[in-house]
């Protein structure tokens, strides 16, 4: 079985992170790229299929970035991955949620799959946006917020998707998109062995003309600009009462609640 | 882009809150558009949910009970959204951010050719363009997006955010023609509900919320559950109280749960690490009982209370009780 992880190379998440004021894009140089924190989840279900199927089953991690990031992908390779894939071309820059899928569903038909994996959402701004608009250029089934993959091959797949409420039992055919919660189970370390071996192994670039894209890309074709940045509301500093008891600490809270008309 | 349609979540006809107020918000696009605001309610229950909105500000209510709804992955859901949306032409989609919401809105965006703003707390019309204000990197950064005129425009709307305007404006209901040639996959075998009552967690006016000071489920149960009653509010948690495995994933606060904004937040046990603030840090009122007076919590909160959550928390039950009590 072919498994494709996507993943979204992002700014540190750890780093602060700012919005250019002239470009009102993200800042993405002279920041550490990381992968996505989400899309560690989704490389640890592809490791855990790929345990549980056997060595006929593969596992490619996708992402479209520059070029000049494609290392910061050899974290994913030192997991256990084959090997990575990354669409790369300048008429990209600026792609938003629409242009991003529609590109990304071009490369993920010429690299073929049988399972995609995603996210559920990107730390750096999307919010979850690309898998459905991804599953719907590729005409495959989206299973989204996977927390479990109950069975899947001879071409079908059931698994445990999270509700707003619970879960649900979901069955159907592959090739499907299957996007995953943290439930599927913390994202492994990655072995000295697994570091060495990555560094042997490939990560092929595509550009978008290899991917057959046919339209215009990027900022011009773009469905939104933003318009504005600035800065949240702050809050003002909190009130801190250091209770002495139970009773104190419990009257402290009442009192405020009453003055802000809340109880 | 003149016309607003409402994607309408609900479950065998019962609905959210956050429903009413996108048909109040759609009604003042609309008018601000010189259009037509519109609702979209597909699924078993869907007449007598269309019927109840018929209470709200609308001008079309777009229905339709075909089982497939409810039998297959949301594609069903999708293509009536789709059908209405053609019909109607480049117009506004309003789609509530909650796991349904954003999974109808990447795929409806995706089929339309639309752009997708996610998680907006506030809308403006300015010459003729809708923009769409949401917190973006963590909270730290407000951003205002324009959709391009004349296209159409996803947005996914954070609930809590507006408030609702209950008010009869005549709809006209409408059933919607089931799309011909489709045909659907993904079944769904059972919808089992770990969480009965946790729907309005998203909207509930008050959430208390328990992490791992908790130190286990039962106190779940038996501090803060009544303390929530008490209140008329819905209990939450932290993922490392889901991870735990104390409460069920769908009471997690944060990134990677809910994204809340009740009028009163109380983080119980919490050291409110970045990635849980994101889910709260819009509350009308914080506070935090923390036995660390240096937690992160405090930099958010309102008020901070140091001390032992265990001693804290039945107290103040008592005292929320009785001043009801008194009130009734
Ligand atoms: C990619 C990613 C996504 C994440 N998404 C989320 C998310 O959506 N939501 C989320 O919540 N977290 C999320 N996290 C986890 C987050 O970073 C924290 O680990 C988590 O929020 C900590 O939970 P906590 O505050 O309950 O636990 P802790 O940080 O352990 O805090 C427990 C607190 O309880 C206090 N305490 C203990 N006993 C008592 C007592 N008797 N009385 C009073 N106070 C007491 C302690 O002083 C402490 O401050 C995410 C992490 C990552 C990496
Ligand atoms: N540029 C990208 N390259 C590869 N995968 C992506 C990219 N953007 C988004 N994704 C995938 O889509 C998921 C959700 O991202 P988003 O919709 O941006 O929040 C991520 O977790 C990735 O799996």
């Amino acid at each position: 079985m072919k498994i494709v992880v996507t993943v979204k190379l992002v700014p540190d998440p750890n780093a602060v992170r700012r919005i250019d004021p002239a470009t009102k894009r993200l800042v993405r140089t002279g920041v550490d790229t990381a992968l996505n924190p989400f899309d560690e989840y989704a490389i640890e279900a592809a490791l855990q299929l790929k345990e549980r199927l056997g060595p006929d089953t593969t596992v490619t991690i996708f992402t479209m970035a520059p070029e000049s990031m494609k290392e910061s992908l050899r974290k994913a390779l030192a997991m256990g991955a084959d090997d990575a894939v990354v669409l790369s071309d300048p008429a990209l820059e600026g792609s938003d949620v629409s242009v991003t899928s529609y590109a990304m569903a071009q490369a993920l038909k010429k690299i073929g799959f049988d399972v995609i994996l995603s996210g559920a959402l990107s730390d750096d701004g999307n919010t979850g946006g690309v898998p459905g608009a991804l599953a719907e250029h590729l005409g495959v089934p989206g299973l989204t917020n996977v927390r479990k993959i109950e069975e899947i091959g001879d071409g079908r797949i059931k698994a445990q998707r999270e509700t707003d409420t619970g879960y649900q039992v979901v069955t159907g055919p592959l090739p499907a998109l299957v996007t995953v919660t943290m439930a599927v189970g913390e994202p492994r370390y990655a072995s000295l062995k697994g570091i060495m071996g990555a560094k042997k192994k490939t990560i092929d670039v595509l550009s978008a003309a290899d991917v057959g894209i046919d339209r215009p890309l990027g900022s011009d074709s773009a469905k939104m600009e933003v318009v504005a940045i600035a800065a949240p509301k702050s809050r003002e500093k909190a009130r801190v009462v250091e209770a002495a008891d139970g009773a104190s600490g419990a009257q402290a809270i009442f009192d405020f609640l009453r003055e802000r008309k809340l109880v | 882009m003149r016309d607003v349609i409402v994607f309408v979540e609900h479950s065998g006809g019962q609905t959210r809150k956050v429903t009413f107020e996108l048909a109040a918000e759609a009604r003042r696009l609309a008018d601000a558009l010189g259009g037509k605001a519109h609702a979209v309610v597909a699924g078993s229950g869907a007449a007598a949910l269309a019927q109840q909105l018929q209470n709200h500000p609308l001008d079309k209510i777009h229905h339709t009970d075909d089982p497939d709804v409810d039998k297959y992955l949301l594609d069903p859901f999708v293509d009536y959204l789709e059908a209405v949306a053609k019909s109607v032409g480049p117009s506004v989609i309003l789609v509530p951010n909650t796991m349904l919401g954003r999974d109808i809105a990447g795929r409806i965006a995706a089929r339309l050719n639309a752009g997708l703003a996610s998680d907006v707390t506030e809308l403006r019309v300015e010459n003729g363009r809708v923009n769409c204000v949401a917190p973006k990197l963590q909270g730290s950064t407000i951003t205002t997006c324009a959709f391009k005129a004349g296209d159409y425009g996803v947005i996914t709307v954070r609930p809590n955010a507006f408030s609702a305007a209950p008010k009869s404006t005549g709809a006209e209901v409408l059933t919607i023609e089931k799309p011909s040639g489709k045909s659907y996959k993904m079944a769904v075998e059972s919808d089992v509900e770990e969480a009965s009552g946790e729907l309005g967690l998203e909207e509930a006016p008050v959430v208390v919320s328990g992490g791992r000071g908790l130190g286990g489920p039962q106190p779940f149960e038996t501090l803060l559950k009544p303390l929530a009653d008490a209140l008329g509010g819905a209990v939450g948690a932290s993922r490392a109280a889901a991870d735990a495995g104390w409460v069920p994933y769908s009471l997690q606060i944060g990134q990677t749960g809910k994204i809340v904004s009740p009028q009163l937040y109380l983080a119980v046990g919490i050291s409110g690490a970045i990635q849980h603030k994101v889910g709260m840090q819009t509350a009308g009122t914080i506070v935090a009982i923390n036995r660390d007076a240096t937690v992160p919590i405090g930099e958010t909160a309102d008020l901070l209370v140091v001390g032992d959550l265990f001693q804290i928390v039945p107290a103040l039950t008592a005292l929320v009780q009785k001043a009801k009590a008194a009130h009734a």
